[in-house]
């Protein structure tokens, strides 16, 4: 077992994230969290029929199709897609709002670089249990949709999907929610990753709507952690970049009754989102992505 | 409140900032880009009123903490805080003017006034810098004892001295002082008079004066001997200042020589001859009042023969005229005394000179007018038309005259002017005419002046003997006065006799006729007399004086007792700085509790 201390699923992700590109930082991540887990490898998965090829020395006679072989004369081996029982569509906001860190790039992620980092890290982790994982990302429309999928090139369509432009001036979550029912049939599970800054009643009928459908919802709310303490000082115009909202405040002034609303919002969603059977996590930016995986995990350990 | 450093109340300006931050602080122009806006609102408007309070308390709380800061830079002092007075600056103005001698009660007002300067004077602690300042304007500085010791051998003043003089000595005495308490500590009788010219003074005052109206006072407010030579008859006028009729008495030398009594406003007139000779001293007494010392007033008057003159035909046939009407009425005689005559006819002096009738005659003139000892010669005739200017003459046209040139040292008098010019000058034993006393040269001998003039002239200047001063000299009690040249010695009507030299010198400080003594015989007189005005006891409030002297930094008191306290009040004044920065501190420290606390509460 590796150390703790070496552990990249436990390191500070800004640090993280200037050793290497998005890819192999989502490993070193898994790695580090599988290596901490006690891991009983799943059996039982079911096959799936996915195309033909022809025989080579050495292939399972158990997977020739005799019939063709009767018929034609030639000898062909029936190949196999592995199943999981879990299909995993991950929904990553890319709004402008996710473009933003309350602090010099040295020190924190963007919330949107911590997400897509998560986002890789977990699909990563879900490939690697033979599940299916798909991606969507959004702002004010739907930038990518991925279907999920257990192969291994899925992963790389991931990252590579991930590098794509977002920063729309808004975050239409509830369309996003409504593609993902739509790409994933079947009972499956839903991660958001979102920094939830919509209105709580816009978002719970398409959240509603998957719990209906049978999916696991979990909801990673990232947060930087200025936004969750206001650690902004001074006297200014705090502007929202995705609206015209713009309200004057001094930071020390009203400090403490930010803290408190934040708090109280924080509830709510926990609160709306329990209330519907789904998962809430809140993930500050400067945290390690362990807290997230472990979730995301604990989810998928009760799906069969 | 003082300050010791009243520029840094400028400092409390800056109370202003967190006052102008809070009202302005929706009007901010920095822009920060913040994704939960919407949180920053909806916290506003879950806590606005919180948010409202908390503000104004951290901003109440922040100017108070400027001001005090400011203040205590200020190096405030604070009444009230510790016991007794501090250190205090105090000038004490008695008045012992004439006025305090008005007696209330049976007792003189100003032994009231030095009773209440002695329970000042002992409520002073060694701390404490003292000055005593008397109406005559002395300033006395010293220890409490020294000062007691002062007051109790002073005695009123025989004039009306200079209180506004004596306040700005006082005022001057306590500026000086780098005492934090400044005070001038005034006892009066608040005479109107006496104090109508004084200026505000700047610092604080307290004034203690009797609140009771004056006494009713009668005073002879003046008399005098008409004219100031009689040869030998003269009259004698007085005026009496009473509410009501009042008996008088007038007393030349040692004898009274009229008695009557005069209803309210009517002047007292009386023609005498009497036989007494030389210089001599009169008064004019009324019945005593509870203010005696305007009772009496004094004058002097020159008791002699009439001067005999004789006047050339050079002088003018208006001269002449002139003499024959001064005869008739006794006050001149015919005989060689005193001569009037061209200059170049005159032999010897005194004479009242005149220039000569013919131009041609104008070198003789001169050379005679040298020969006299007479310092001024006539220079070239001038016909412009002229005014004079002098007393009884002002007004009086001037045709042709000559030009009048100063020659020697010898001092003289210019008695008039014409054209800017001397016209008429004096000095010892002559008296020298820039016209001929012809309506051709000038009105002169026409005018209804020109008698009067004329034995002013010959009573004054040309009749009196030689070293005479011929008037007597007025003065108020101590005031200064110029003595004829060769004056020995003053002395009274009692024999008192003073040394004195000629020139500036200083009246007695005692009412009455002091005789001039020069070469054993009386030359001359000073009369002193109280001012007029020191009979009018009109009194101010306390308090309207108090606010003339000091404004609102003027306190008036009616008792001792009061005064005193007044007069320490501004040494309980104690240094705040101490308190000011405690509270400062404190209220660093309810910002910072009000601070956390709103935190808490809110959160």
């Amino acid at each position: 077992m590796e150390s703790p201390a070496l552990r990249a699923d436990l390191t500070d992700p800004a640090a993280l994230a200037s050793l290497g590109h998005i890819e192999v930082v989502a490993r070193w991540i898994v790695d580090g969290f599988l290596s901490g887990l006690h891991r009983s490898p799943r059996k039982g998965f079911s096959v799936e029929f996915a195309e033909f090829r022809p025989y080579q020395p050495g292939d399972d006679l158990r997977y020739v199709d005799w019939k063709i072989a009767a018929r034609a004369d030639r000898w062909v081996v029936k190949q196999y897609e592995e199943e999981t029982n879990l299909r995993a569509t991950l929904v990553l906001d890319v709004s402008r709002s996710m473009d933003w860190r309350g602090a010099p790039s040295a020190q924190r992620l963007t919330k949107r670089a911590y997400a897509e980092q998560l986002v890789a890290a977990l699909a990563l982790l879900l490939l690697r249990q033979r599940d299916a994982v798909g991606l969507i990302r959004f702002d004010d429309a739907i930038r990518t949709s991925i279907p999920p999928r257990a192969r291994t090139t899925q992963w790389r369509r991931i990252v590579a999907a991930l590098a794509e432009p977002g920063g729309g001036r808004a975050s239409d979550l509830a369309n996003a929610l409504g593609q993902a029912a739509r790409l994933v049939t079947r009972r499956g599970m839903m991660v958001l990753v979102t920094d939830l800054l919509v209105d709580v009643e816009a978002v719970m009928p398409a959240l509603r709507g998957l719990r209906a459908a049978g999916h696991d919802v979990t909801v990673f709310h990232v947060m930087d952690p200025a936004e969750r303490r206001f650690t902004l000082a001074g006297e200014a115009q705090y502007e929202d970049p995705e609206s015209a909202l713009a309200v004057p405040a001094a930071g020390a002034d009203v400090r403490a009754a930010y803290e408190s609303t934040v708090t109280t919002v924080i509830a709510e969603w926990r609160e709306a989102l329990a209330a519907m059977g789904a998962g809430y996590e809140l993930v500050l930016t400067d945290q390690p992505y362990s807290l997230a995986l472990r979730r995301a995990f604990d989810v998928r350990q009760r799906r069969p | 409140m003082s300050f010791l450093a009243p520029l840094w109340l400028l400092l409390g300006a800056a109370a202003a900032v967190p006052l102008l931050l809070h009202l302005l602080r929706r009007n901010v122009t920095a822009r920060v880009e913040f994704p939960a806006a919407r949180y920053l609102q909806r916290a506003e408007q879950e806590h606005s009123r919180s948010l409202r309070l908390r503000n104004l308390l951290l901003m109440l709380l922040r100017v108070l903490l400027v001001l005090a800061i400011a203040l205590a830079a200020a190096r405030p002092f604070v009444a009230g805080l510790g016991v007794g007075h501090g250190a205090t600056a105090l000038a004490i103005l008695l008045d012992n003017s004439l006025s305090t001698t008005a007696l209330e009660g049976g007792a003189p007002v100003f032994e009231r006034l030095r009773r209440a300067t002695r329970a000042l004077l002992l409520a002073a602690t060694p701390t404490d810098r003292l000055w005593l300042v008397t109406a005559d304007g002395r300033l006395r500085a010293g220890t409490r004892e020294a000062l007691l010791a002062e007051v109790d051998a002073m005695a009123p003043v025989q004039g009306r001295g200079d209180l506004p003089l004596a306040l700005r000595r006082a005022v001057a005495a306590v500026q000086s002082a780098a005492l934090p308490a400044r005070v001038v500590a005034v006892a009066t009788d608040a005479q109107r008079t006496s104090w109508t010219d004084a200026a505000r003074t700047g610092i604080p005052v307290t004034v203690h004066a009797p609140v009771a109206e004056p006494p009713r006072n009668r005073a002879v407010v003046a008399a005098g001997a008409e004219p100031t030579r009689w040869t030998p008859r003269g009259a004698i006028s007085a005026r009496i200042d009473a509410p009501d009729s009042v008996g008088f008495r007038v007393v030349l030398g040692e004898r009274t020589i009229a008695r009557g009594a005069v209803g309210r406003g009517e002047p007292v007139a009386l023609r005498v001859a009497p036989p007494e000779r030389g210089w001599q001293a009169g008064r004019v007494e009324i019945e005593p009042d509870d203010y005696p010392a305007d009772d009496a007033r004094h004058f002097a008057v020159w008791i002699g023969a009439a001067p005999s003159v004789s006047a050339t035909p050079s002088a003018g046939p208006f001269v002449s005229t002139a003499l024959g009407v001064l005869a008739a009425d006794g006050r001149a005689s015919a005989g060689e005394a005193v001569r009037i005559a061209s200059a170049d006819a005159v032999t010897t002096l005194p004479a009242l000179i005149l220039p000569p009738a013919d131009p041609v005659r104008l070198g003789a003139a001169n050379r005679e007018l040298a020969r006299l000892g007479v310092p001024w010669r006539f220079a070239a005739i001038d016909r412009t038309p002229g005014v004079a200017r002098g007393d009884r003459l002002d007004g009086t046209a001037v045709r042709e005259r000559y030009r009048l040139v100063r020659e020697g040292a010898a001092p003289s008098d210019t008695l008039a002017t014409a054209g800017g010019a001397p016209w008429i000058v004096a000095g010892l034993r002559y008296v020298l005419v820039g016209s001929r006393l012809d309506p051709a040269a000038t009105d002169l001998p026409v005018r209804a002046a020109f008698v009067p003039w004329l034995a002013e002239m010959l009573g004054m200047r040309l009749g009196a003997p030689a070293g005479d001063l011929g008037a007597p000299i007025f003065a108020e009690p101590g005031a200064p006065i110029t003595l004829p040249v060769g004056a020995e010695a003053i002395e009274n009507a009692s024999g008192t006799r003073r040394a004195v030299g000629d020139g500036t010198s200083t009246a007695p400080s005692e009412r009455g006729v002091w005789f001039i003594l020069a070469g054993g015989r009386r030359v001359g007189a000073v009369v002193v007399n109280a001012p007029p005005e020191e009979s009018s006891l009109a009194r101010w409030r306390a308090g309207e004086l108090a606010a003339r002297l000091a404004g609102r930094d003027g306190r008036a008191s009616g008792t001792a007792d009061a005064w005193v306290r007044d007069s320490f009040a501004a040494g309980t004044r104690r240094p705040a700085v101490t308190p000011l920065l405690a509270l400062a501190l404190a209220l660093i420290a309810a910002e910072a509790i009000a601070v956390r606390t709103s935190r808490s509460t809110v959160a």
